[in-house]
């Protein structure tokens, strides 16, 4: 089982690779759209990303702000969801 | 404006030019994205993955609504070549759909009739009032509405005309539950990531609301009717549709893609620009996006078909720059905006 760490390591990072920007500029608890690092596609782009990673599809009921609302938010949820 | 997208430095071996987001140069002044270390990790994955789950979405909803699909058709040579692929390839009833933006080429429509007729679907045109979009685009050129991250691929106005096609597409498929809105998107414009996924307008709704906000307090409560959906629809909707771009699944080259829908009737219109086959505004989005920016919103989209050698770097450069003043100049009457004005906001 990864670690939260390793889990929020790789997240950051396909967030900076994929929305072209630098790790230190993401605020991890905070909305990634209110902060503009993603727009609406983003999110959909975040659920393809976890079930590419994590492995599991993230269903329509689970996409809000509580399991979406910042990059700490995301963590917890993948963790949750895979243990 | 053209002196300025000629003389900016550029990439040498795709066209993103020293004005795009997070761009660096390497000593053979190739950038951080041809060198691979932003974006396009996993095209090929992604792309074999959709290609797979699409198959197994069509074959499962397949003539089992009214309509398999519709098709987000613009009357351009991408949306044509899709309308063929769902037809023709995926085997799909399909019901044609056409947002009348007012800035629409007369060859355009006519190629509208002559492919829809070709290959035998049902179509649709919607055409929202000439004044409700006049005032979209008046507002979405001066003011600063979207997430810069979301124009690094399009233009503030493109970006309104399609939110308008994606909200009016969904009501249909919501309305007469169809399961799939299809469009022409091709990688570059969209992330690949994206070929396909579920409609989530609850979340969407959710983030998408400041800017719906600040397009009220400009426009007015019509704006409601045009890009939002009601309670109502979607209380009585049971599932929402997935979005699906076939165009990303298809390895071709616009010569190609040209070749194979020449027999419908398809002729390129002569009064867009270089990179459009269908929308007479364009050429004025990229000149608003350029004087905001500095750089063109096509220049994405362009550099992937480059990388991927679908395009070679002078037909890039030569559609980049083929922006006819004298459609630059028809909008910016019609819309009764001057480089001034959309000065005033300019972001870099
Ligand atoms: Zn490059």
């Amino acid at each position: 089982m990864e670690t939260k760490e390793k889990i929020q390591s790789d997240l950051l990072q396909f967030l900076s690779r994929q929305f072209f920007v630098d790790i230190e500029d993401i605020q991890i608890d905070k909305s990634l759209i209110d902060t503009g690092i993603i727009d609406s596609m983003g999110l959909i782009e975040i659920a393809s990303y976890i079930k590419k990673t994590h492995g599991f599809v993230v269903s329509n009921e689970q996409m809000n702000r509580d399991n979406f609302g910042s990059v700490l938010k995301l963590v917890d949820f993948i963790y949750k969801t895979k243990s | 404006m053209h002196n300025n997208i000629k003389n900016v430095k550029r990439c040498t071996k795709c066209i993103l030019s020293a004005n795009f987001p997070r761009i660096k140069f390497d000593e053979k002044g190739v950038c951080n994205f041809c060198n691979n270390e932003l974006l396009h990790s996993t095209e090929q994955e992604d792309i074999t993955s959709a290609t797979l789950e699409v198959q197994k979405l069509f074959d499962d909803k397949r003539g089992k609504s009214e309509y398999d699909a519709i098709v987000c058709y613009s009357g351009g040579k991408d949306s044509t070549y899709t309308l063929k692929l769902a037809v023709e390839k995926y085997k799909l009833n399909i019901l044609s759909f056409t947002l009348d933006n007012g800035f629409i080429s007369p060859v355009a429509f006519k190629n509208i009739e002559k492919v829809v007729t070709a290959l035998g679907v049902d179509h649709i045109t919607y055409r929202p009032s000439y004044e409700f979009m006049k005032g979209l685009y008046r507002v979405s050129s001066l003011e600063n509405i979207y997430n810069p991250k979301t124009l690094t691929r399009i233009s503030s106005n493109c970006n309104s005309c399609i939110s308008i096609i994606n909200i009016t597409s969904l009501k249909i498929a919501l309305e007469k539950r169809i399961p799939f809105i299809l469009a022409g998107f091709t990688l570059g414009q969209i992330p690949s990531n994206t070929i396909y996924y579920q409609n989530n307008y609850e979340f969407f709704k959710e983030s998408r609301k400041p800017i719906l906000d600040k397009f009220k307090s400009e426009i007015g409560p019509e704006v409601s009717r045009y890009m939002e959906i009601s309670e109502d629809l979607l209380k009585s909707s049971e599932s929402f549709p997935h979005n699906i771009n076939l165009l990303c699944m298809e390895d071709i080259t616009e010569n190609e893609i040209l070749e194979k829908i020449k027999p419908l009737g398809w002729i390129k219109p002569g009064d867009v620009d270089g990179c459009s086959t269908n929308c007479r505004i364009n050429s004025f989005n990229n000149y608003v996006h350029t004087l905001k920016f500095g750089y063109s919103p096509y220049e994405l989209e362009l550099s992937h078909l480059i990388r991927k050698n679908l395009l070679s770097r002078e037909e890039a450069l030569e559609k980049l720059f083929d922006q006819p003043e004298d459609q630059i100049n028809y909008a910016k009457s019609e819309l009764k905006l001057d480089e001034n004005q959309i000065l005033k906001n300019k972001v870099v």
